[in-house]
């Protein structure tokens, strides 16, 4: 099977793995940012910036973000928010979880593609922790805070950018064939490497 | 974390998240039905806490550093004191006018208990948790302190909730005006006993499952009745804005704002038992 990406990362592709400084210190940061205590008005606005930079890390740095840090984080968040133990758990896990499994097709996008990816993980993690609360925790739920689920991918498009810069990710992946006409005498679709990407 | 080794036997991705989502439900399970897990609770907010608090400072130096431009910074510090002082005060005054209020005369013959002896202890709200479930703040005082759980909380006007978990040196007060959240209270006009809960808004309060034929007017004081023996008697709590006629229901219910001025104040009173009561 002929593709047009080889198997083994080579020229620009190959990129020293992300440090696990970089990694904590964005957690860290993101969760702080989380915990400043937000406006009154716009509360129900802010989105989770852990799970931002969780996700990005899922899809970046697969080897440092794995379910297990997923699970880590929900735990910590539960234990500051001080509402039901495991609601936070148990939807980072989902969240990272198929973040993990896109990730492949998602490098094949800029970053707004893969903040569009994203929006249904987000809203599915909003709503799903909203209704755990809602089953386990008490019976009354301010609907608003479903807003923070959509908006945390706009904000998750920045926050990529910024962090793309400091781990070096280009889009420019795909490595063009030596031999254009050779491969598609060879009958060999490309599927991506007609896009340009810069 | 070293990288994952080639043709490792490691759990695949899948059997890692049924593991996972597994421990999380059955802690949710365990914490909604098991009651919380106050040691374990305790030792995060211990943990947490020096964090929120550190963050809070950025945003009230901003607050402070308007008045500080304008106003001598000593004379601030003089004016905060004062209000402290007015507020303690203003709770006092607030026992004496409900003691007043109620039958003297009656009480004699009842014989009943004087209030319970409590002392106002002046908190300061350090964090709002941003909860879509719940109406909860954070304030800097805790067991260490003589915080309990239970302890009503009330600021210079009157009620505005109640002290739901107590850490070392910090306490969770639920608002009266979460929809969780009941007072049992007293019309001050005819002495006739409600139950008052919050509606989840800031502004509103209601009695539910009132009987329709129930002497309750638009202008009337509800103040705790002490009944409960939570709440002291005589604290000013909501004030009758409507009465609303049964529809569908034999009830009728009561529409009320509260009187304790709720979110509008970084420094709240907690009632702290005495210790000449232990």
């Amino acid at each position: 099977m002929i593709t047009d990406k080889p198997l083994v990362p080579q020229g620009p592709e190959l990129r020293a793995p992300v440090s696990g400084r970089l990694v904590l210190g964005s957690l860290v940061l993101a969760y702080l940012a989380t915990q400043l205590p937000w406006p009154d008005g716009i509360r129900w606005l802010i989105p989770d910036f852990t799970l931002l930079v969780l996700l990005y890390w899922c899809i970046h740095a697969p080897h440092r973000a794995n379910l297990g840090l997923a699970l880590f984080l929900g735990l910590l968040t539960d234990f500051t928010l001080g509402g039901l133990l495991g609601q936070h758990a148990l939807t980072y896990t989902l969240a990272a979880f198929a973040a993990l499994t896109l990730r492949r097709r998602l490098e094949n996008f800029q970053v707004s593609g893969r903040a569009l990816h994203l929006v249904p993980i987000f809203f599915g993690q909003q709503t799903l922790t909203l209704l755990l609360g809602l089953a386990f925790h008490l019976p009354d739920v301010d609907w608003r805070f479903l807003i923070a689920g959509l908006f945390a991918a706009p904000v998750w498009i920045p926050v990529a950018h910024v962090l793309d810069r400091l781990t070096g990710w280009t889009n420019n992946m795909n490595i063009e064939p030596a031999d254009k006409g050779a491969l598609t005498r060879g009958g060999a679709r490309l599927q991506n490497g007609g896009r340009s990407m810069k | 974390m070293a990288h994952a080794p080639m043709f490792a036997r490691a759990m695949g991705l899948p059997t890692r998240l049924a593991l996972y989502c597994l421990f999380s439900l059955a802690l949710m399970v365990v914490d909604s039905h098991y009651g919380p897990w106050t040691g374990l609770r305790s030792v995060a907010v211990r943990l947490v806490y020096p964090v929120q608090v550190v963050l809070s400072k950025p945003f009230e130096f901003l607050g402070e550093a308007g008045d500080f431009f304008t106003v001598h910074g000593k004379l601030v510090k003089e004016n905060q004191q004062l209000i402290l002082q007015s507020q303690i005060f203003a709770s006092r005054l607030q026992g004496y006018a409900a003691i007043k209020q109620e039958n003297e005369q009656l009480r004699k013959l009842l014989n009943l208990p004087s209030p319970p002896g409590t002392r106002p202890l002046v908190a300061e709200i350090v964090r709002v948790q941003p909860d879509p479930f719940d109406r909860r703040v954070i304030i800097d005082r805790g067991a260490a302190d003589g915080v309990e759980a239970g302890r009503p909380v009330v600021d210079a006007s009157g009620l505005i909730g109640q002290v739901t978990r107590v850490y070392p040196a910090s306490s969770e007060i639920s608002l009266l005006t979460a929809k969780e959240q009941a007072a049992p209270v007293q019309n001050e006009r005819n002495g006739l006993r409600l139950i008052v809960s919050g509606t989840g808004t800031d502004d509103q309060l209601e009695v539910r499952y009132l009987d329709m034929h129930a002497d309750v007017k638009p202008g009337d004081v509800l103040v705790t009745s002490g009944i409960d023996g939570v709440f002291p008697p005589g604290i000013p709590t909501a004030r009758v804005l409507q009465v609303e006629p049964p529809r569908q229901t034999p009830f009728a219910k009561v529409i009320c704002q509260p009187i304790g001025e709720i979110e509008r104040h970084r420094h709240v009173l907690v009632l702290i038992r005495t210790e000449a009561r232990k």
